[in-house]
């Protein structure tokens, strides 16, 4: 049974996320190597299907980003929105719950995320903006580190909920 | 009796003693340095120096111990007393740094044609994506809207992008898709300074205008943003580019440790902006 006091929880959790990513983990401080919190959580809601809401609320994150990255029109919601889904479809899997396939589902997502962004840039012959290899990788492993314990933690917190 | 029966040597020994020393009152006279004495000084001499070796020994250490308790105790006073006014050499500097920073503010507002209202910034883009945009903690409610100007002591920073009650969006002068009308300080030769991300160019400067490394570039007030005659930066580099010449400027606000701004309450005409 889901609890709808969930919903909640997921929400002050994306708040947090990306009040923390605005300021103390903004890229602008810390350079490419900071941990996407907001993908993260993304990705989570993905896993994690039974969560209620979680295409709302992943729908809501990548509004969150948009805004707050200069007002883009759209990039992050659809691109976010494309990785849940992606994630959401394929996680029927059991081992979706291991913490080394987690580790490899958030890698990947953070390359589809970038590569989805990239795309659009490119279809749309905007140069300002470019991201090498090196740098989404880079950005893929970091999420990883953080990703995997930071997992662990919001099941816990959304299990203690649905008890 | 039954005492001294029992401590017959003990009592022998103090009388042989006693005697000893009434025999030694009675020699006193006649020699300070009789063999006697010698015999017992000599005697007594090794054990005495041992045993007072020793106690100096143990009591010096024992000081030494008590020195030492005591030196880390005053050692750990003064380290927090260091720490204490090494903070608060911090915090005065601190508040020194502020208060100069808070001054050339004031300054630049009495110097300004328009009114202002200064703001601090309280973060920052979340993304890489578009890195060059930071959020003050003013908006509509200090009547702020999209569009208008924010500048520092130092000269430009950006222009109001979003705007909320009680926050804004600042897209930085760095930013790719940030453009100023400006012209060369010295030479009122002309161009536009777009964002590169990192740093500024001034593009589309007339091949035969004068333009040299060092050069102040200031905004024009042309494009219906910014007042006209704002510091921009400094050309650091210059380098053809067709029938233009491409500056690299080098903002003179360092965007990077930007804390406090004005906002240039000046309103944008909504043609400019659509466009």
């Amino acid at each position: 049974m889901n609890n709808p006091l969930s919903i909640i929880l997921f929400a002050l959790i994306s708040l947090l996320f990306i009040t923390l990513q605005t300021t103390l983990l903004s890229p602008r401080n810390v350079g490419y190597v900071f941990p996407d919190l907001n993908l993260l959580l993304i990705v989570f809601l993905g896993i994690y299907k039974d969560v209620r809401g979680s295409l709302v609320l992943a729908a809501g994150n990548g509004y969150l980003m948009d805004v707050l990255s200069g007002n883009l029109p759209g990039t992050f919601t659809i691109s976010r929105l494309s990785a849940y889904l992606l994630v959401r479809t394929s996680s029927n899997h059991v081992y979706l719950k291991k913490w080394i396939v987690q580790g490899l589902v958030i890698f990947l997502a953070t390359i589809f995320s970038w590569t989805f962004i990239i795309s659009i840039f490119r279809i749309r012959q905007d140069t300002y903006f470019t991201l090498t290899l090196s740098e989404i990788m880079t950005q893929a492993v970091v999420n990883t580190i953080i990703g995997i314990p930071l997992f662990w933690m919001i099941a816990r917190l959304h299990a203690k909920l649905q008890k | 009796m039954g005492f001294l029966k029992r401590r017959t040597i003990l009592v022998t020994l103090i009388l042989f003693f006693a005697s000893i020393l009434l025999f030694s009152l009675y020699q006193q006279d006649k020699s300070t340095n009789n063999p006697l004495s010698r015999l017992v000084l000599a005697v007594t001499y090794y054990p005495q120096k041992f045993v007072s070796a020793s106690t100096n020994k143990v009591v010096s250490v024992w000081y030494r111990y008590l020195d030492l308790v005591h030196l880390k105790e005053e050692n750990l006073g003064l380290r927090e007393e260091i720490n204490k006014l090494r903070q608060e050499r911090f915090e005065l500097y601190e508040a020194e740094v502020q208060n100069k920073r808070l001054k050339k503010l004031l300054d630049f507002k009495e110097a300004s044609s328009y009114p202002v209202v200064s703001a601090n910034v309280i973060g920052a883009s979340p993304s890489i994506l578009r890195s060059q945009v930071v959020i003050v903690d003013k908006g509509t409610g200090s009547g702020v809207t999209q569009g208008m100007p924010v500048a520092s002591y130092d000269g430009i920073v950006g222009r109001i992008l979003v705007t909320a009650y009680k926050s804004s969006e600042v897209l930085l002068i760095t930013d790719p898709v940030s453009a100023v009308d400006a012209y060369v300080h010295r030479t009122r030769a002309r161009g536009i300074v777009k964002g590169t991300g990192s740093g500024c160019v001034m593009q589309y400067i007339e091949k035969k205008s004068d333009v040299s490394i060092g050069d102040k570039v200031i905004s024009s007030g042309k494009d219906g943003f910014f007042p006209k005659g704002v510091i921009i930066g400094t050309v650091t580099d210059i380098e053809a580019d067709g029938s233009f010449i491409t500056a690299s400027v080098s903002p003179h606000v360092d965007l990077n440790s930007l804390e406090e701004v004005v906002i240039i309450l000046k309103n944008v005409d909504s043609v400019v902006l659509n466009e």
